[in-house]
Formats: C-alpha cells, sequence, structure tokens
C-alpha cells in the first residue's frame, strides 16, 4: 500500500522536526517547507499532493492563513486536508483560519498524543493510534 | 489609566507547563523548579513583541546549558550536538509558543512579532521602554530558565474610556 503524505510547513526547524516524528510514526512520507511560499513552490514542482498539510500561521514570506487562501483556490491542492498548527490560539484567529478553508486547528503547545488525536478525528490515522 | 493585563503569573506558569509537557519533560521528570528570583541570571534569551491592544514583549532567558537541552529535546539530540543555529531557532519557537498563548489572553486587536533571538544575556536595555510585569523564574535541572512579560510604559491608550 502506498504511504500518505504529509507537508510540515514551519518556519522553525526544530518544530518541523517534532510534527515530522510525529506523521512518521504513523507512517507518513514527510516533506517539509519553511514557509508558505516554499510550500507552494515544492506542491507545484510535485506529482503527486500530499493528503495533509500541517501549517504554521507565523512565518516570513507567506504565512499560514495566507497559504490556505492560496491552497484553497487551487483546484489541484484541493483535497489536501489543511492543519493550522500555531500560537494563534484566539477564537476569532480561529474562525478566520476555518473560514479560509483550514480544516482542523491545533494550538502550540501540543502533545503527540493530542496531535494524533486529531489527526484520527480526521480519518487520516486510525481513531486508537495514540494507544 | 493603564490597560487591565490580564494574564499573571499563574497564567505564565500554567503555559509553562504545558510547554514542558510536551516538548521539554514529556516523561514529567524534570519540570522548573520556582526560584521566584526575578535577578537570576541568563546568558541567552528570545522574545517577541505584541502590539495594539497591549504593547510589551515576551521574554524567554535561560543559560546556554539549558538552552542546549531545550534544543535537545525538540530535536532529539544530545545537548553537546546542539549548533549555534539549532539554539537560536528552538529559543525563537519557545518565546513564540509563550507569546502566542498569552496574546489569546489579552483583549482582541493584539499583533504577535516573528521571535528575536540574542545569544547574549537578558539586560533592560534590550527593552527601552518597558517595565517587567510578570514572570515565571526557576531551575531546570540544575539550570536557570525564566519567562517574563514587559509591558511598555507608553501603553495607556487602550480600554481607558
Amino acid at each position: 500500500m502506498t504511504p500518505m503524505r504529509a507537508m510540515v510547513i514551519d518556519d522553525s526547524r526544530a518544530m518541523r522536526m517534532i510534527l515530522k516524528r510525529i506523521v512518521t510514526k504513523l507512517n507518513f512520507e514527510a516533506v517539509e517547507a519553511g514557509d508558505g511560499k516554499e510550500a507552494l513552490d515544492l506542491l507545484h514542482a510535485m506529482t503527486e499532493v500530499p493528503e495533509l498539510a500541517l501549517i504554521d500561521w507565523n512565518m516570513p514570506n507567506m504565512n499560514g492563513l495566507e497559504f490556505v487562501t492560496h491552497a484553497r483556490a487551487d483546484p489541484r491542492l484541493r483535497e489536501m486536508t489543511l492543519v493550522m498548527v500555531t500560537t494563534e490560539s484566539e477564537q476569532s484567529q480561529i474562525v478566520r483560519a476555518l473560514a479560509a478553508g483550514a480544516h482542523e486547528y491545533v494550538i502550540k503547545p501540543f502533545t503527540e498524543g493530542a496531535m494524533i488525536e486529531k489527526l484520527a478525528l480526521l480519518g487520516l490515522v486510525p481513531t486508537g493510534a495514540n494507544s | 489609566m493603564s490597560i487591565e493585563v490580564e494574564v499573571n503569573e499563574n497564567d505564565l506558569a500554567e503555559m509553562v507547563e504545558q510547554v514542558w509537557e510536551s516538548y521539554l519533560d514529556p516523561e514529567g521528570v524534570s519540570p522548573l523548579i520556582p526560584t521566584y528570583d526575578e535577578n537570576q541570571p541568563s546568558e541567552v534569551h528570545s522574545s517577541v513583541s505584541i502590539t495594539g491592544s497591549w504593547t510589551g514583549y515576551i521574554v524567554y532567558a535561560s543559560s546556554v546549558q539549558a538552552a542546549r537541552r531545550a534544543a535537545g529535546a525538540f530535536l532529539a539530540m544530545e545537548p553537546d550536538e546542539v549548533g549555534d543555529e539549532d539554539l537560536s531557532d528552538v529559543l525563537g519557537e519557545l518565546a513564540n509558543i509563550v507569546g502566542g498563548n498569552v496574546k489569546a489572553m489579552l483583549p482582541p486587536g493584539a499583533l504577535l512579532s516573528l521571535p528575536q533571538v540574542v545569544l547574549a544575556p537578558e539586560a533592560t536595555a534590550r527593552f527601552p521602554g518597558t517595565e517587567r510585569i510578570s514572570g515565571v523564574y526557576g531551575m531546570w535541572e540544575g539550570e536557570p530558565v525564566s519567562i517574563s512579560m514587559w509591558q511598555s510604559r507608553g501603553d495607556n491608550k487602550e480600554g481607558a474610556e
């Protein structure tokens, strides 16, 4: 079976490492990008679009909200599940991200278990993958 | 009349606990032990600024050894394998995480900056025109770590009516 792919988009290498460790443990193949623009460039160069993107909000060049808006406007990226992973935890920001087309929202700091539960809710990993 | 700041030491301590539980001490074996000493030394620090409904800085400061340990925990490396670039990256992310959560407790209309990292001691001169209004100070495996909140003295425009 072909493994699913996840793109981790965060300007912090440390945070990308943490997210990569989690999705790799869940049998995703992970690719990473340091900001929204780099992510879009990579996605446009890929023959197959990842099933999942984990997206920070505050990044240089192109922030996470802008990335979500671009991704939602691109028919080729429409099937990709978009999860914001960010410190922007105000209700108004969450509403903005969801309105722009994000599917889920994870607030930093998060535990590995909390992230896996979110991905299970989205049907991307089996329920109970955390146990 | 100054804007009412709704973030106190207990809120900061709760955030710090979440950061430790999530990244720095997931096994729960080496928590930050409070010292309540706002003058404890630091060798490196990172900060994010918040502007808008509240103006000031959130500052994460520690010894180099504690910063190396934090970077090692994030990157799954031994502390002595951590380079300056990784050190800066992790210090910045720690300030970003705490700053983002502080911002969520402030009145709407605040903006969070990208983090700034200085591999040198925290000094009041770095945050001119501000005063420290809150902080969590502790030792992590014998090394000093602090998270503090600095408010701009000019921050008196919102919420006055």
